[in-house]
């Protein structure tokens, strides 16, 4: 007769006969399922492409004409826009390059992030040239003749000179570097203090080629101040079709067919291919890993609270409140009751009686046993330490004897 | 539909055919016939849904064996069945080896089986059978998950058995049937019969003596069919985990052997496990039926993390014992718990039974009472000390009022419970 006895017993078997669904029963449900899930996907994916395309997009590049910063130029393209110019806004020489006719007008925020190959192209481009504070390597090969100087402090300046756009207007603010010049061709405005010198400069020739010394000119912090917006607009809105460029590092392409990519020729032209079809082999390997053999099957397991741990806990609070009394007491009280019980003691008996039958059992006289049992808290957790010690050792002896 | 390992191999060729014809064509093209082979491969697949489950599994299974559960599957559908079948179960059913190959053909079964090794008391349900087919390529199939409930219930380990032997041999002593006589109060007249030589002359009745030509004497033999009334606490106190399991299965174990004790000493067991409410109840089985009465009543029950209601317990003990019987309370030694639960209404009990409280004491303690490495260890050594400073002197308070403290190790509690039954028995104080 032993539990295991039931096991004998065979029940009747549970039968399952042939899923009775159908297959427009089934996709009903999982589509039930799912429809939720969707919706909300759906209704993120739709707020996203809301606030994506609702809001203009705008960027942090200096001189940017998406750029609504202070530091940006977004409001210079925007009355350019408004004015009827068509502003084509490009980050690389190839895309510059592809509006390049006589009659356009190219503005190149800063010549820093050329290269030789890509300065020389721009000099052989057929554009109307706006260059914005352009590096002195750049100026020798676009405006051969124009050298930079360096002023300091920013200052209002006059026109001072009869290029149209400079005489309307008027004056402008003025910081940083400035041109000077001994041919006669280029027409320099704004002069500063010295002879020879000026903020704005105009190369004729084949194409009209404006240098703009302080590119801050353009910019929405400077724009609104003296007759800055007057020279930025009329400089840039002499033809209805300005290509915006604002060049950047990364990009080394020269002229407006198949650019140079970075280490393009060092890599087989199926890479691209190959990398593909590895896309392709993700995708059908987290399909084959992701169809689980069934669902996860979950259980309810019982809580595990160990039973020692109110007495830790109560340990802990002893150590916090550094309560040796309290330690010293409960570890005294325990050896006395124990040696009480092994001299036979009564449960009934005094202090009195326990120190004197250990006293008798033990080598110690009835004074150290009083101290030692009966003592006054250790001050210190060594002293504490010690008196566990000695309470062990006392009640071996007891047990001894 | 679902792929297999297969198909990502035949999508990874495609590697090789890229780099052979260098063209976005051939990604698209190799795509496409992958994804028809695959389609083709599923259509070809038989069916996961159109076939027959059929399970049988044991009732039950004493925890630490193992049963086999049987599944019959039968294809009801035209084609060839080739495939995975999944036989799910809970976690600690130990269903380890639970996934099975399948090739049958139209018409024909096939049996699996899966060995259950269950980890812990208690049901343990199965959950879905999947069936995962494949076409006939490979590459792709079909899957389908199907609801073939059953139930395993394992019962409690009773490795508190092997006590059992040398129990009933003190048992034995006690009774007429042993060589020495035990005669005092607790034993009730058994027969008469002749004198031998070593017999206690006190025992001689002089009045059949005088009847026959012969000495007679009277034996005697321990009491029979007395009433032990036991009682689980599944309250808080009994989820508190002591070694490796909770209170609450030591308790089990102890229960288990006093009944099995008891029911070959020819008392009437009766069990009842609760906490606030009545949570399972063994009553009127005897003989060879209480055992597995036992075992399948003590096996699904879980601490409850809620206070017990001793003033309920009391009630349902009155309810249903008028008579005088031996109380024993497989409850914890909880300082707190017992001086606000049961002390306030133990004296209701003891007034009419024979009390005995049952705890299972922790290990840990005395660990923690020995440590001297650190400070740390020290003041946990303190607590542990007026831990059990404090359990001493509630027992003493339930001794005071007649309740029978029996405190152990959770592998000691049954045979020392055992124990303090014989005692009793020996005592006649049941």
């Amino acid at each position: 007769m032993t539990a295991t006895a039931t096991t004998e017993y065979r029940p009747p078997a549970t039968t399952a006969v042939r899923d009775r669904t159908t297959a427009s029963g089934r996709a009903k449900a999982r589509w039930a399922r799912i429809r939720l899930p969707l919706v909300v996907v759906a209704l993120i994916a739709l707020t996203v492409l809301f606030a994506a395309f609702a809001k203009p997009r705008t960027s942090g590049i200096a001189l940017a004409p998406d750029n609504p910063a202070p530091s940006g130029a977004r409001a210079t393209a925007e009355i350019l826009k408004r004015q009827g110019v068509e502003i084509t806004y490009v980050r690389t020489m190839r895309e510059a390059l592809r509006a390049d006719a006589p009659g356009n007008t190219l503005l190149v925020t800063s010549t820093n992030d050329l290269t030789d190959e890509q300065v020389a192209r721009l000099a052989a481009s057929k554009s109307d040239l706006v260059l914005l504070g352009p590096s002195f390597w750049a100026l020798e090969v676009l405006a051969p003749g124009l050298g930079t100087d360096f002023a300091d402090g920013t200052e209002v300046r006059t026109a001072e000179c009869d290029d149209p756009d400079a005489s309307a207007a008027r004056t402008i603010t003025v910081s940083g570097p400035e041109y000077r010049t001994t041919s006669p061709d280029i027409t320099l405005c704004f002069p500063g203090g010295s002879e020879g010198t000026g903020a704005y400069a105009v190369i004729p020739g084949a194409r009209r080629t404006v240098a703009f010394a302080d590119p801050s000119l353009l910019t929405n912090r400077h724009l609104a101040q003296e007759g800055n917006a007057a020279l930025a607009l009329r400089a840039l809105g002499h033809h209805p079709h300005l290509t915006w460029y604002v060049p950047s590092l990364a990009d080394t392409s020269t002229d407006a067919g198949q650019g140079l990519q970075p280490g393009a020729d060092a890599l087989p032209s199926w890479l691209g291919l190959v990398l593909a079809q590895l896309a392709v082999l993700v995708v059908v390997i987290a399909w084959w890993r992701g169809r689980r053999l069934g669902r996860l099957v979950t259980e309810p397991l019982p809580v595990t609270v160990p039973a020692s741990e109110a007495t830790r806990g109560r340990g802990r609070l002893y150590r916090r409140a550094r309560s040796r009394g309290h330690a010293a007491a409960a570890l005294r009280a325990g050896a006395a009751s124990r040696m009480a019980v092994r001299l036979g003691l009564p449960r009934s008996a005094g202090a009195t009686d326990v120190i004197d039958g250990v006293a008798r059992a033990t080598q110690h006289t009835t004074a150290e046993v009083a101290a030692l049992v009966y003592g006054p808290p250790p001050s210190d957790d060594a002293s504490l330490l010690r008196l566990a010690g000695q309470l062990d050792k006392l009640e071996s002896e007891v047990r001894r004897s | 539909m679902l792929i297999t390992w297969r198909a990502v191999a035949l999508t990874a060729l495609g590697v090789v055919a890229v780099v052979l014809v260098p063209a976005g064509l051939t990604v698209v093209l190799w795509l496409a016939l992958v994804v028809l082979l695959c389609v083709v491969d599923t259509l070809l697949a038989a069916s996961p849904r159109a076939v027959e489950l059929s399970r049988r599994v044991p009732m039950s299974v004493r925890l630490t064996e193992h049963v086999t559960s049987s599944l019959a599957m039968t294809n009801l559908g035209r084609r060839t069945l080739r495939g995975t079948l999944r036989d799910a179960w809970q976690p600690s059913a130990g269903a380890v080896s639970n996934r099975h190959e399948l090739e049958v053909r139209a018409g024909d079964g096939q049996r699996v089986r899966t060995v259950l090794t269950p980890s812990r008391r208690g049901d343990r349900q199965a959950d879905l059978v999947t069936i995962r087919t494949r076409g006939p390529m490979g590459l792709a199939g079909r899957q389908a998950s199907l609801a073939v409930p059953g139930r395993l219930r394992v019962l409690p380990e009773f490795a508190s058995r092997r006590h059992l032997p040398s129990r009933l041999a003190r048992l034995r002593e006690l009774d007429g049937r042993a060589a020495v006589q035990v005669r005092g109060a607790g034993t009730e007249f058994d027969s008469l019969r002749e004198y031998v030589v070593g017999d206690d002359v006190r025992s001689i009745d002089w009045r059949a003596t005088a009847r026959r030509s012969e000495v007679v004497v009277r034996t005697w033999r321990p009491e029979r069919d007395r009433r032990v009334f036991m009682v689980l606490d599944t309250s808080r106190t009994s989820a508190a985990r002591v070694g490796d399991a909770p209170r609450l299965d030591a308790s089990i174990e102890a229960a288990l052997l006093l009944a099995a004790l008891a029911s070959h000493a020819g008392d009437r067991v009766e069990l009842i496990a609760f906490d606030r409410r009545l949570r399972a109840r063994v009553a009127g089985a005897t003989g060879p039926r209480l055992m597995p009465a036992m075992a399948d009543a003590l096996a699904p029950l879980e601490p409850a993390l809620i206070e017990a209601d001793w003033p309920g317990i009391v009630g349902a003990i009155r309810e249903r014992t008028s008579q005088r019987a031996l109380v024993v309370l497989l409850s914890a030694l909880e300082p707190a718990a017992v001086e606000s639960g049961l002390l306030p209404v133990v004296a209701q009990l003891t007034a009419v039974h024979q009390v005995v409280l049952a705890s299972v004491a922790d290990p840990e303690l005395a660990e923690l009472r020995s440590g001297r490495a650190s400070s740390a260890d020290i003041y946990d050594a303190a607590a542990a000390q007026r831990a059990d400073l404090e359990r001493e002197a509630i027992a003493v308070r339930l001794r005071q009022r007649g309740v029978d403290v029996v405190e152990a190790l959770p592998e000691d509690l049954a045979p020392r419970l055992a124990d303090a039954y014989l005692a009793l028995k020996a005592a006649g104080r049941l």
